[in-house]
Order: structure tokens, then C-alpha cells, then sequence
């Protein structure tokens, strides 16, 4: 019954992954028994309305799920799905203002050194614990008005009362990810070349790159320096090899999944331009066309520039880390839940 | 629902939830899964929501009162629980504690009543 599939995936979204395979499988087995006795009781198949009404029935999946999570004492299990994820959601976007706000501090006092960048680190904790603070007294609340007056706080005791079962997303985890058809596989590989070519041309014409900002670095006293060259050919490389993979897909019809595998692979060796250009002696992106001249008036300003683009290099560097990173423990979760499925 | 229909609720569910337990423990002598264990208690009196049961299996299990394994069952791969050794003792002595207080409360109830009954007739 696929409206008893999305139920259960529903449900498993909000159990630990540890244990979610086997609750999900316990819990479907007992289901699906209840609803065979159902239909048997019936003769018939239940209709979309009497199975929608049935899986209303045993209540909201993030409540579900809550019953098999240890007991919370603070925060009862209708109000603590709720509170847990408007927790997350409050410390995630805390700590997204916090770095915004550090790094214009950073830039604005030109003070960008491992100290300040330990210092930052170390406030960390004190930006999140006030958020955390403030969800936890406003969930308190409503938990204490929830046992006083159920019918008044009902509503925010972590799902609506409106909620059904046939709102719930696919059971095969489609819901946004469908797969890729030929034409968007096609569509990629034409602009990977056309990505490719405009790349090829941009030192012969930097505008294409910088637009207006060419002009400027034409009559400004900086220019490039050597470093950018072989971050560009490492670029190239990278994006041939991507396109060379990608018509191979399209060659074998393997173009309608996600390649993992190969996406964290590109992912992995654009680190390497990155890498080498943060590594570039004495942090020298940008030099003066004639030092002997312009050093004495835009030495200073030169210095300053230079400084900006390895702080933002780094910060990149770091991102690009940290999200693959996540895509790698994503991809390696999942091969290991895989795994344990197809043991048990 | 009214304040009193709402407080008869809270004050039923909190009575509920220490005898569902010693029921899910008694019916565990025999073994079941949780869907059959579900309809062996509606069939005595007690119902039980799926989203209470299963997860108290679950905590019973992880407290070693009861143990479980998967075993297949009509073509369906299903978890079966049955009390464990510890269970047993747990039973026993959850079932002497339950049946103090049954008769407390009855002692407690009966008294009352009498004196009340002997006030009215005295009046």
C-alpha cells in the first residue's frame, strides 16, 4: 500500500538512524497485519479515504516517531519533535549571522590572523546558548500549557490538526528528485563545452570574465599574478575530465542517477586548484605592473587587496571542505544503511 | 471537551499507564507479535493505541523484562516478544504490588462508604 509506505518513511525521518530500519520494519509488519485483518473484515480493498482516515488514526508520524525516543522530562514527547527541530533550525541560522557578522568584523579591522580567527571560534558557544535558552523557555510554555489546557495549546504540540496522511511525500524518496531525463543530461554536457569555451578565451579576453571590471584592471597599477596560471589550466582540466565523464554516461545510458561517487570525485580535485593558489608564496594574488613606480602610492593598497583575497580563498577553502565533507559521510550512510538492510 | 472531561482524561490516562504494562507483561507469557498481542488485549477489555504498544515493547525489551527475534511468518518477516526470565520475576512481584493495592483501595472505598452510610443513618 504505497499511502502506508510514505506513513512509515514519514515516520523514519524522525527516528535515530541507528535503530530506524528496525522499528520501521517491526512497525510496517504490524501494520501491514492490521490491515489485512482490516480488508479481510471489509472483503475489499480499503479506499483512499478509509486508509487515509486509518493512518490519521495512529496520529501524526513526528509523533510516532517521538514514542520510541527516550522520555523527556522538561519537554513532554508531544511538544519535543516541535522543539527539537525549531531548536536546530534557531542554532543553525544563529550561527549563520554570527559568521556573517565575524567576517565583516574580520574585514572592517583588517585584524584577520589566527588569533582573531580563535577568538571567533571561542565566542561561538556564547552566540548559541541564548538562542537555545530562549526556544527552550517558550517550548517549556507551551508544554506547561499543553498539560493545563490541552484544547487551547493542542495546536502547537508539533502537528496540525488538519494534518493527513495523503499530504505526506512519495515512499521512493522521489519527492524533488526525479530522474534526471536524456534532455537535462544533454543540456548538461552542452553547457559543460560551452562552460569549456568561454573559459578558453577568457585571458585572450578578460571581459568576458570580469566585464566592466576589465577596463579598471587594465588602467589600474595591479595585474595578476603568475599564480593564476596554473589554477586556470587546473580548472580546464577539471572541467574536461567532468565533461569526459559526462558524455561517457550519456554514450553507456547511465544518465538518469545522481553519480556519486563521480560528483565527489570532481568535488575532491577542485580542491586542489584552491589549495594550490591559498599556498602562493607570500600570498601574492595581485601585483604592480611597474613596482619601481607605484610601489611608494599603492604598496599599502596592494598589501590590503592581497590580504582580502586569501581571507576570501580560505573561507572558499573552507565551504568547499566542509560540504564535501557532508556529501561524503551522506554517501557513506547511506551505503552502510544499504548494507545493513540487505544483511537483515 | 469540558475542564472535567479534560481532567478525567489526564487522571484516566495516568491510571492506565502503569496497569497497561503489567497487562503487556502477563499476556507476554505466551509469545506474540506486537499486531497479535494488540488484538489478544482488545479481546480482554484492554485496548491499547499501536503508537503505545510497540514503542513499550520496545522499552520492555531494552529494560530485559521481555526478548524478541524476528522470525517469518505467513511469507512476513515478523518480530515475536515473550518475557524473559528477569520478566517473570518482574511479573510476579508487579502482580503483588497490584493486588495490594486493589485491595487497599477496596478496603479504602468500602470504609468510607459504611461511614458515610452510618453518618447519613445517624441523621
Amino acid at each position: 500500500m504505497e499511502l502506508l509506505d510514505r506513513y512509515l518513511l514519514a515516520v523514519k525521518k524522525h527516528l535515530p538512524w541507528q535503530r530506524q530500519d528496525d522499528i520501521i520494519a517491526e512497525l510496517k509488519a504490524n501494520l501491514e497485519s492490521q490491515l489485512e485483518d482490516k480488508e479481510a473484515e471489509l472483503g475489499r480493498a480499503l479506499t483512499k479515504n478509509e486508509a487515509d482516515a486509518w493512518l490519521k488514526q495512529m496520529g501524526p508520524p513526528i509523533q510516532v516517531a517521538a514514542r520510541y525516543l527516550p522520555q523527556r522530562y522538561l519537554i513532554g514527547p508531544a511538544v519535543f519533535p516541535m522543539y527539537w527541530y525549531v531548536l536546530k533550525l534557531a542554532c543553525f541560522w544563529c550561527l549563520i549571522i554570527f559568521t556573517i557578522a565575524t567576517v565583516a568584523q574580520v574585514f572592517a579591522g583588517g585584524i584577520a590572523n589566527g588569533t582573531a580567527l580563535l577568538e571567533a571560534l571561542l565566542r561561538v558557544p556564547w552566540s548559541l546558548i541564548p538562542a537555545a535558552a530562549v526556544v527552550t523557555l517558550v517550548f517549556a510554555a507551551i508544554e506547561f500549557g499543553i498539560t493545563r489546557n490541552p484544547p487551547i495549546c493542542g495546536p502547537f504540540a508539533g502537528a496540525p490538526l488538519d494534518w493527513s496522511p495523503a499530504t505526506l511525500p512519495p515512499a521512493d524518496g522521489t519527492a524533488g528528485k526525479k530522474p534526471r531525463s536524456f534532455a537535462l543530461a544533454l543540456v548538461e554536457v552542452i553547457f559543460g563545452f560551452l562552460f569549456l569555451a568561454w573559459w578558453l578565451l577568457v585571458p585572450e579576453h578578460p571581459w568576458l570574465l570580469l566585464g566592466p571590471g576589465a577596463l579598471y584592471l587594465h588602467a589600474s597599477p595591479f595585474q595578476l599574478a603568475p599564480v593564476w596560471i596554473p589554477f586556470y589550466w587546473w580548472v580546464v582540466a577539471i572541467n574536461l575530465l567532468q565533461l569526459g565523464w559526462r558524455c561517457v554516461n550519456l554514450a553507456r545510458g547511465r544518465w538518469q542517477g545522481p553519480r556519486r561517487v563521480q560528483q565527489n570525485a570532481i568535488q575532491a580535485l577542485g580542491l586542489i586548484p584552491l589549495a594550490l593558489v591559498i599556498a602562493a608564496p607570500g600570498h601574492a594574488y595581485v601585483t604592480l605592473k611597474h613596482s619601481a613606480v607605484n610601489q611608494g602610492v599603492s604598496g599599502a593598497q596592494l598589501a590590503a587587496l592581497n590580504h582580502g583575497i586569501y581571507i576570501g580563498l580560505l573561507l572558499i577553502c573552507v565551504i568547499a571542505v566542509a560540504h564535501l565533507l557532508w556529501e561524503m559521510g551522506r554517501f557513506a550512510l547511506g551505503a552502510y544503511r544499504e548494507r545493513a538492510t540487505a544483511v537483515r | 471537551m469540558t475542564l472535567t472531561e479534560n481532567l478525567f482524561e489526564n487522571l484516566r490516562l495516568e491510571l492506565r499507564r502503569g496497569c497497561l504494562t503489567l497487562a503487556v507483561l502477563a499476556q507476554l507469557r505466551q509469545e506474540y507479535y506486537g499486531y497479535t498481542l494488540r488484538k489478544a488485549l482488545a479481546e480482554r477489555g484492554l485496548d491499547i493505541d499501536e503508537s503505545t504498544l510497540y514503542p513499550l515493547l520496545r522499552r520492555l525489551e531494552a529494560q530485559g523484562l521481555l526478548v524478541s527475534e524476528w522470525r517469518e511468518e505467513e511469507k512476513r518477516n515478523k518480530r515475536f516478544y515473550r518475557l524473559s526470565s528477569d520478566g517473570e520475576q518482574m511479573l510476579g512481584q508487579l502482580l503483588d504490588e497490584w493486588n495490594a493495592i486493589n485491595a487497599s483501595i477496596s478496603a479504602t472505598v468500602d470504609a468510607t462508604t459504611n461511614k458515610n452510610a452510618s453518618g447519613k443513618n445517624t441523621l
